[in-house]
């Protein structure tokens, strides 16, 4: 039985709203709460997809879990051990193990250093490593992501979006992670490379064992890739399942209008079948409107179409995620 | 009419060639000068040190008062005591070059500590550096040192102490401003989440390969700077004082005979401060430019 | 075709150069395309292909580098038909070793000048384009119905501020934007992505142009705001016909948008024909890159028949290393050993294949 590598409860991650030099004098400090109380475990060897709109606190999650963010409150649980509130310096024993590749395929990839400087310093910060062990280790790598050897003296900007994307991944290897956290990896991408990219963190999971949480917002890559789907809406996660349910039987009327979006371009003919689920305004977080009770109630057609009752909007009975069978949860009072 | 040609066969892997290729002619030529510039200072305030002068500066012959460049056994002219201009020049160098180095570092090591510190660790120290220089920035140089020479004594080594600290805002906010910028390009952070020890990302990610070029440049125009300063005070008759040569005491000194004809004795020693602050300009001009990579065209 | 195309590209080159590597970046390296009134066409290809560049040229907005520097661009409007090209060899002289380009020569300012009597006329008027990044491409300091009117007044015979702005609420209220009379005085940092991207077709259209080119109209846009932007796109197609050439890298877009597809790998056209036979996975006779492509993607049919996706070695073709022969040629999986040898050396032409199926590949013809 595989055991859990991370299970977060109840995460909240909240932001300070700032409101200039005389915010102090305002009664409500209001902040906002990119993430709301989620919670989902993942198993070693196991795929979590994360996917919602932007604004829905995906990445906000990933970077939480990982503790690029001090989270406000709730618990994080890494193998075992609760890395809510360590001190700097055993989280930095643990960064070892987890770890993220970035959504910028620039972001790890300090531009006036080679990457065999970059490879070498990702191996040597944890241990310490003999030089010979080091361009071993470095050869190994880069036939793990398929990188050529010629590319070892080329500085970041040399390198097409493709290859940038591996050596992210073969830092990140290089440090020994077992779980990692994978922001939009193949978003700004091209087509035929992110089938690559992809095809390669697949491998990597096999051969090494890993744990992902795939966070992205391409629909079908998620569906492809992950064992398990949560679906986020403005903080709150508000389904989780099989990536096959998720994507086929969904029970939130939000995970039905995101993949059936996706229907639409694939043909006309579907396109008119599908057509009779709308989806209204875009949800962007706004304080005028109250975050009483379920958060997608004023775009859900659900609601609309059950006369809105109120049971959806009163704070008291928010919908929170049940189980409705097998590994699949919902948070809905009228779920599909 | 614009003319474009490729190189004929293989196009290298590398887009590096090497620097002398990549800049533009006028920043070579830039940083040429003031390397020049920059190792004859050097090479004489080593030479006035050890007092290996041509001829003694101090030394009065009335019989070769004013006399031209070129003449046998004073290379460039005397001033208008006879004394021998290239020694006196030489020593000069005395006066600025020891206590631009002090501004130097008092303004960057100051200078980088804030603007890490209010970069690198949030809202917090970041307002409170940005007030603290503010504060600083906003005091009148010039009255700041006249202030410190009346309350204690005219010693250049107090004036280039406020002068390094007058600088420390400028640098403390182009360090700052440079780490906000690799904040934003998430380097700072894939670091830390990598485990990289924060001595590591500040000492070599942010500052050896981000702000190296910064930093050089600040220097160079510290040193100008406190050259300017150092003249301009001991024109004025706040600075070295009489007989001890300083090129601003110089250019004084011979202000009186400009009127009578005699150019020389002012002249040499104001085209030594032209020149010296020139190439310091220069160079730091031509140094942003080759390691920016930044051309004209 | 039997009636000339409204845009006809016959051999476009848009070079660009580096000065760091002292070589040419060869954006747009012989593209020919054609698009027939009141047709769609769809123009995919990946970054490098040059898809954008090719639009940016019919404009006249390339102002860096050597630039456009050879080929002709038909635009055939009501009666007139012009060369937006008309002359361009008088500025540019090109010398060329091997059959590559290595030399150029161009008359930049004499050239902008001759282009600018040229295309002053046509831009935004008979030629209107919508930019990928919506809220970069609107000016930042006027208000998006500030930016309608001026267009429109600018473009048709419509100029009062009045009228024009009566013109203009109509057009945001075509392209589904909520409460237009509000949104008018809306600056571009106000809107969201989505309404910006309206605002720029709703610009685009209120002057009524005879060609639009709309060049990545979802690209950055969330899931449900694409699929929006798309179903808008094609009410106004059966509505108005126009002439539209869209620009993506998205082939759901494409297919539902298109009625024929060029596709562009590394700056030239690699297959170009009715959308029905290139995107349906049915047909036989398409280019070794086109398949690849569609057996790359991530689409419901791709996961339920394999449950991997089928990669294409190597990298996009950077266009400063052409190699000899076809461009596709280290990267394709179909060569055979009979055309190996010319797969290598010499490159293609585009040839026709069927009536209006062009394909640029040995497999085809010899």
């Amino acid at each position: 039985m595989p055991k859990t590598i991370l299970e977060i409860i109840d995460l909240k991650k909240h932001f300070a709203h700032r409101r200039g030099l005389f915010s102090f004098f305002k009664e409500q400090q209001q902040s906002i709460p990119a993430v709301d109380g989620a919670s989902f475990y993942l198993k070693e060897n196991e795929t979590v997809g994360l996917v919602g709109e932007s604004g829905c606190g995906k990445t906000t999650i990933g970077r939480t879990i990982l503790r690029l963010e001090k989270p406000t409150s709730g618990k994080i649980i890494f193998d075992g051990k609760d890395i809510t509130n360590i001190p700097a310096n055993e989280l930095r024993q643990l960064r070892g193990q987890m770890q993220m590749i970035f959504q910028d395929l620039d972001a790890a990839l300090n531009p006036k250093m080679h990457i065999r400087d970059i490879l070498s310093e990702a191996i040597t910060v944890h241990h310490k490593i003999s030089d010979a062990e080091v361009d071993k280790r470095i050869g190994d790598l880069l036939e793990q992501v398929s990188l050529k050897k010629s590319k070892l003296s080329s500085f970041p900007h040399e390198l097409s979006g493709g290859e940038k994307r591996r050596v992210s991944v073969a830092r990140v290897l290089s440090v020994g992670a077992k779980f990692i956290v994978a922001d939009e990896p193949t978003s700004a991408l091209d087509v035929s490379i992110q089938a690559q990219v992809v095809n390669l963190l697949r491998n990597l999971q096999r051969q090494l064992g890993l744990s992902y949480l795939f966070i992205s917002h391409d629909l079908r890559v998620v569906e492809l890739i992950s064992h398990k789907v949560a679906v986020m809406y403005l903080g709150k996660i508000v389904e989780i399942g099989l990536s096959d349910r998720i994507a086929n039987k969904a029970s939130h009327p939000y995970t039905h209008i995101l993949w059936s979006s996706l229907v639409e371009k694939q043909s006309k003919e579907i396109a008119q079948k599908a057509k009779g689920v709308q989806a209204g305004q875009w949800g962007v977080f706004d304080f005028e409107r109250p975050t009483a009770g379920c958060r997608f109630a004023p775009r859900c057609p659900v609601y609309e179409s059950t006369g809105k009752p109120t049971i959806c909007t009163d704070p008291a009975t928010e919908p929170q995620l049940k189980d409705i069978g097998g590994t699949h949860q919902v948070a809905c009072h009228f779920p599909l | 009419m614009k003319h474009y040609s490729q190189i004929s066969g293989e196009i290298s892997e590398f887009s590096d060639l090497p620097f002398w290729k990549k800049a533009d002619g006028v920043d070579l030529v830039y940083v040429g000068y003031g390397v020049l510039i920059v190792a004859l200072v050097v090479v004489s305030y080593i030479f006035g040190s050890f007092n290996l002068l041509p001829r003694d500066p101090q030394d009065i012959d009335l019989q070769l008062m004013m006399a031209p460049p070129g003449t046998p056994g004073r290379l460039l002219g005397t001033d208008f005591m006879g004394r021998d201009m290239l020694s006196r020049l030489i020593v000069g160098i005395q006066a600025y070059f020891l206590p631009g180095l002090l501004a130097i570092f008092i303004a960057l090591f100051f200078g980088t500590s804030l603007g890490v510190l209010a970069g690198y660790q949030g809202e917090k120290f970041n307002t409170g550096i940005t007030y603290f220089t503010n504060l600083i920035d906003s005091f009148p140089r010039l009255v700041l040192i006249l202030l410190v020479i009346a309350a204690f004594k005219p010693d250049i080594y107090y004036i280039m102490l406020v002068v390094g600290l007058t600088n420390v805002p400028v640098v403390a906010s182009l360090i700052k401003g440079k780490i906000q910028f690799l904040k934003q390009k998430n380097f700072i952070e894939a670091d830390i989440a990598l485990g990289v020890p924060t001595r590591t990302i500040i000492l070599k990610h942010i500052l050896w390969h981000n702000c190296r070029s910064l930093l050089i440049i600040q220097a160079t125009l510290g040193m100008a700077e406190a050259i300017l300063m150092e003249t301009s005070l001991s024109y004025l008759g706040f600075g070295v004082q009489e007989p001890t040569p300083s090129w601003g005491n110089m250019v004084q000194s011979g202000a009186n005979y400009f009127m009578q004809g005699k150019f020389w004795p002012s002249t040499a020693p104001a085209l030594a401060i032209l020149f010296t602050i020139l190439g310091f300009h220069l160079l730091g001009d031509g140094l942003n430019n080759i390691l920016e990579g930044k051309r004209s065209t | 075709m039997t009636t000339a195309p409204m845009l006809k590209i016959e051999d476009l080159r848009t070079y660009f150069y580096s000065r760091s590597k002292q070589a040419f970046v060869r954006s747009v390296d012989g593209v020919s395309l054609e698009i027939a009134k009141g047709e769609t066409l769809g123009v995919v290809g990946e970054s490098g292909s040059g898809k954008s560049i090719t639009a940016l040229s019919v404009l006249g907005l390339i102002s860096t580098g050597p630039g456009v520097i050879g080929g002709k661009i038909g635009f055939k409007s009501d009666q007139t038909q012009k060369n937006l090209l008309q002359d361009l060899g008088d500025f540019v002289k090109l010398t060329t070793k091997n059959g590559k380009i290595m030399e150029v020569s161009k008359d930049v300012l004499g050239w902008e000048r001759n282009a600018e009597r040229i295309m002053s006329k046509v831009r935004g008027k008979e030629i209107a384009m919508t930019f990928q990044n919506p809220k970069s491409s609107l000016n930042p300091f006027t208000s998006v119905g500030k930016q309608i009117t001026e267009a429109i007044r600018l473009h048709t015979s419509i100029k009062t501020e009045q009228e024009a702005k009566e013109r203009a609420l109509t057009w945001l209220g075509r392209v589904k934007i909520d409460s237009p009379r509000l949104r008018f005085d809306n600056y571009p940092y106000g809107l969201s992505g989505g309404m910006c991207q309206r605002v720029m077709i709703a610009m685009a259209l209120a002057s009524e142009p005879s060609l639009l080119i709309a060049d990545e109209p979802t690209t950055g846009l969330d899931a449900t705001i694409q699929s929006k932007i798309v179903d808008l796109l094609v009410e106004l197609k059966s509505e108005l016909g126009i002439t539209t050439m869209l620009i993506s890298h998205d082939i759901s877009i494409i297919s539902r948008l298109s009625d024929s597809v060029a596709v562009m790998y590394g700056g030239t056209v690699f297959e170009s024909g009715p959308a029905k036979h290139i995107l349906s996975t049915g047909f036989k006779s398409k280019h070794p890159y086109t398949s690849a492509l569609l057996a790359s993607i991530p689409s419901a049919q791709n996961i339920r028949e394999k449950g991997y996706l089928q990669a294409i070695e190597g990298d996009v073709l950077d266009t400063i290393n052409i190699p000899e022969g076809c461009r596709f040629y280290s990267r394709c999986n179909r060569v055979t050993g009979k055309t190996r040898e010319k797969c290598a050396r010499q490159e293609p032409d585009l040839h026709e294949i069927i009536s209006g199926h062009k394909v640029r590949c040995w497999l085809y013809f010899d």
